[in-house]
C-alpha cells in the first residue's frame, strides 16, 4: 500500500477497512480484506472460484453489509441508510457474470432504461441517454429484439449499457469474458479500455493472466477471503512462489521472454513485455543494437 | 406458444399501435360471441385470418397448424352437443341403442356448426392479437389501461424468465438425456422429479441474484422503465372504429 501511495498521489475513490462478511450460512467469505482502489485505476482482482471476489465487489457498492470493518467512499465511510445506498449505487455500477442475472425485462430499452430511472432523471432525459448508450455500444441493430432472442455477446452488451446509462464513477466488471467467444470477449475488451480511457474507475475479475498483464495497472490475489498480495503485474507474475500458491499460470509472453533472455537471444530489459508486440519491440530493438555493434 | 412469441416479433403489422390492435381484435371478439351469427363469424374469421396473414405476413399453413391446435378440441366437445341420447327420435337421423336413440335433430346440428365457427372466429380474434402485438407491447398496453401496476411488473418478470428456466430445464434434460437418465419409464420419471426439483432450487437462486442486480441498479420496490409506445395512427384508428361499427350494424340487422 506504501508503493501505490507514492508512486501515484491519486485518492482513493473506495478504501476497504478490514472487512468481513459471513454469509447466513456461516460461509466466511471475507476475512479481513484491506484495500485501496485509487480514481481512475485499471485494477484486476484475481484468486480461485470461491475466493470471494463476487462477495467482495457486492460489499463495495453496498449490497453486503460487512460484519466489521469499514467501507469509504470517497474518503467518507458508506452511509446504509435507504438513501446513502442509493448514492452509493449510483457511482458503483456493476456489471454481473450472467446477464440472464441482471436482465430481467423482454425489451432492451425497458432494460437500459431501469436504472437511469431509478435516478429519478426525467423521462426525456432518460431517453436520450439510453439512445445514446444504445448508439455507443452499438446495440442499435438489436435494440428492437426482446433479450431471450439475443446472443450471449449481444445481452453481454445490453448488461453492460445497463451500468452505463447511470453515468457511475467506478465499474466493476465480474468475469466479462465468462462464456463469450473471442470476438465477443475483443469486443466487451475495447469497452472496458475506452472507459478506462475516459478516467473511470474499471474493477474486473478474471482468470485470464494474459488478458490481466496486458491490461491492469495494479493486480490484487485474493486466497480464501483475504488479500495474498498485490502488486503491478510484473511484480505479481515474476513472483514463482506466489503463482505456484495460486495455482496461476506465468502468462505466456513472460514465459516466452525469460527463455529468451536465458537463451541469450534477449538481454534483460527494466520494463518486461506486457504483449506480444512489446515483445517484438524488444527483439527489434536489440536486432538494431546488434547492427549498431558490428559496424 | 413459443412459435406465437416468436411469431409476433416478427410480425409486419409488429410496429402498429397496441391499442388500437386490441381494440380491434377485443371489439370483434365480444361482437362474435354476442351476436352468435354465423355470418358474422365467418366475416370475423375471413377478416382476421385475411390480416394475419397477408398484412402480418405469417405464413398460411403456420396459421392453419395454429387454428388447427383448439380445432381438435372444440371438435369434440361439438359432437356432445350435436349428438343426442332422445328416447324419441328426432329429426335428422337416428342410431337405435337399446330403448334409445343416438340421435341428431336439425337444430342440434345448427347448435353444433355454429359453434364451431363462433369459436374459431374468436380464436382467430386473439390469434390476431398475439401474432401481430408483442408481450412487450401488451404489457405497456395494460399499463396503460391502468393495470395495477404490481401484476404488470409481475407479469414482465414472468414472461422474461420463461425463456430463462427454459433454456435451464432444457439444459439439465440434454445432461439426462447424456447418462441415460431416460433409458426407460420409471428412470426418466426419476429425471423428471429431479429436473423440477433442481429448476425450483435454481430458480430460488436466480431470483436473489436478480434481487442483488436489481438492488445495484437502485431499485426501490417499483420497476420504471421507458416504454416505447408507438401513436396510433388516424387511418388505422378510424379504419378500426368503422369496421367495428359495420359488424354492430350488421349484428343487429341480421
Amino acid at each position: 500500500m506504501n508503493d501505490q501511495e507514492k508512486s501515484s498521489g491519486q485518492e482513493a475513490v473506495l478504501c476497504l477497512e478490514n472487512i468481513c462478511y459471513t454469509y447466513e450460512d456461516g460461509t466466511e467469505a471475507l476475512k479481513g480484506v484491506d484495500l485501496n482502489i485509487l480514481r481512475g485505476e485499471r485494477l484486476a482482482i484475481m484468486g480461485a472460484n470461491g475466493s470471494g471476489k463476487s462477495t467482495l465487489f457486492l460489499t463495495l457498492n453496498g449490497i453486503h453489509k460487512p460484519a466489521s470493518g469499514r467501507v469509504l467512499f470517497c474518503g467518507g465511510p458508506v452511509d446504509y441508510s435507504r438513501k446513502g445506498l442509493l448514492d452509493l449505487r449510483r457511482k458503483v455500477g456493476i456489471v454481473f457474470q450472467d446477464p440472464d442475472n441482471q436482465l430481467f425485462s423482454a425489451s432492451v430499452t425497458q432494460e437500459i432504461s431501469f436504472g437511469i430511472l431509478n435516478l429519478g432523471v426525467a423521462e426525456a432525459e432518460a431517453q436520450k441517454r439510453v439512445d445514446q448508450v444504445i448508439e455507443e455500444l452499438n446495440i442499435t441493430a438489436f435494440r428492437e429484439k426482446p433479450t431471450h432472442f439475443l446472443s450471449g455477446g449481444q445481452k453481454k452488451r445490453v448488461s453492460i449499457a445497463d451500468i452505463l446509462v447511470m453515468d457511475p464513477e467506478v465499474i466493476i466488471f465480474d468475469e466479462p469474458a465468462a462464456a463469450l467467444d473471442p470476438k465477443h470477449s475483443a469486443m466487451v475488451d475495447e469497452i472496458i479500455d475506452e472507459l478506462s480511457a475516459k478516467g473511470i474507475t474499471v474493477i474486473l475479475s478474471t482468470h485470464d493472466v494474459n488478458r490481466a498483464l496486458l491490461w491492469a495497472e495494479r493486480i490484487v490475489l485474493l486466497d480464501d477471503g483475504r488479500i495474498l498480495s498485490q502488486g503491478t503485474p510484473e511484480e505479481i507474475f515474476t513472483n514463482e512462489a506466489l503463482l505456484m500458491r495460486t495455482n496461476l499460470e506465468k502468462p505466456a509472453i513472460l514465459k516466452i521472454y525469460e527463455s529468451l533472455c536465458d537463451a541469450g537471444i534477449l538481454s534483460r530489459q527494466l520494463t518486461l513485455p506486457r504483449s506480444a508486440d512489446e515483445l517484438q519491440k524488444i527483439k527489434r530493438g536489440e536486432k538494431l543494437s546488434q547492427i549498431k555493434r558490428q559496424y | 406458444m413459443f412459435i406465437i412469441d416468436k411469431l409476433a416479433y416478427s410480425s409486419k403489422l409488429r410496429y402498429k399501435n397496441p391499442a388500437v390492435k386490441a381494440a380491434f381484435a377485443v371489439g370483434s371478439l365480444l361482437i362474435c360471441v354476442g351476436a352468435r351469427s354465423f355470418v358474422i363469424s365467418l366475416i370475423i374469421l375471413m377478416i382476421m385470418g385475411g390480416l394475419t396473414v397477408l398484412s402480418g405476413r405469417i405464413s398460411v399453413l403456420r396459421y392453419f397448424g395454429l387454428l388447427m391446435i383448439p380445432f381438435s378440441f372444440l371438435a369434440l366437445s361439438t359432437l356432445a352437443i350435436v349428438f343426442n341420447l332422445s328416447e324419441q327420435p328426432l329429426n335428422l337421423f337416428n342410431i337405435p341403442i337399446g330403448t334409445v336413440y343416438l340421435a341428431v335433430s336439425q337444430n342440434s346440428l345448427r347448435e353444433g356448426v355454429l359453434l364451431v365457427v363462433v369459436a374459431l372466429a374468436s380464436v382467430s380474434c386473439l390469434y390476431f392479437l398475439t401474432l401481430s402485438t408483442t408481450m412487450i407491447d401488451l404489457l405497456t398496453l395494460l399499463q396503460r389501461l391502468r393495470c395495477p401496476k404490481l401484476m404488470v411488473e409481475l407479469m414482465m418478470l414472468i414472461y422474461r424468465y420463461i425463456f430463462v428456466l427454459l433454456d435451464m430445464a432444457s439444459a439439465i434434460s440434454t445432461s439426462q438425456k447424456c447418462r441415460l437418465g431416460n433409458k426407460d419409464f420409471m428412470t426418466e420419471l426419476r429425471s423428471v422429479g429431479q429436473l423440477l426439483a433442481v429448476l425450483l432450487i435454481r430458480s430460488l437462486k436466480k431470483s436473489s441474484l436478480l434481487y442483488d442486480a436489481m438492488e445495484s441498479r437502485c431499485y426501490d420496490g417499483e420497476i420504471r422503465v421507458l416504454n416505447e409506445y408507438r401513436p396510433a395512427e388516424m387511418r388505422d384508428a378510424a379504419g378500426v372504429a368503422g369496421y367495428l361499427a359495420i359488424l354492430i350494424v350488421l349484428a343487429v340487422i341480421l
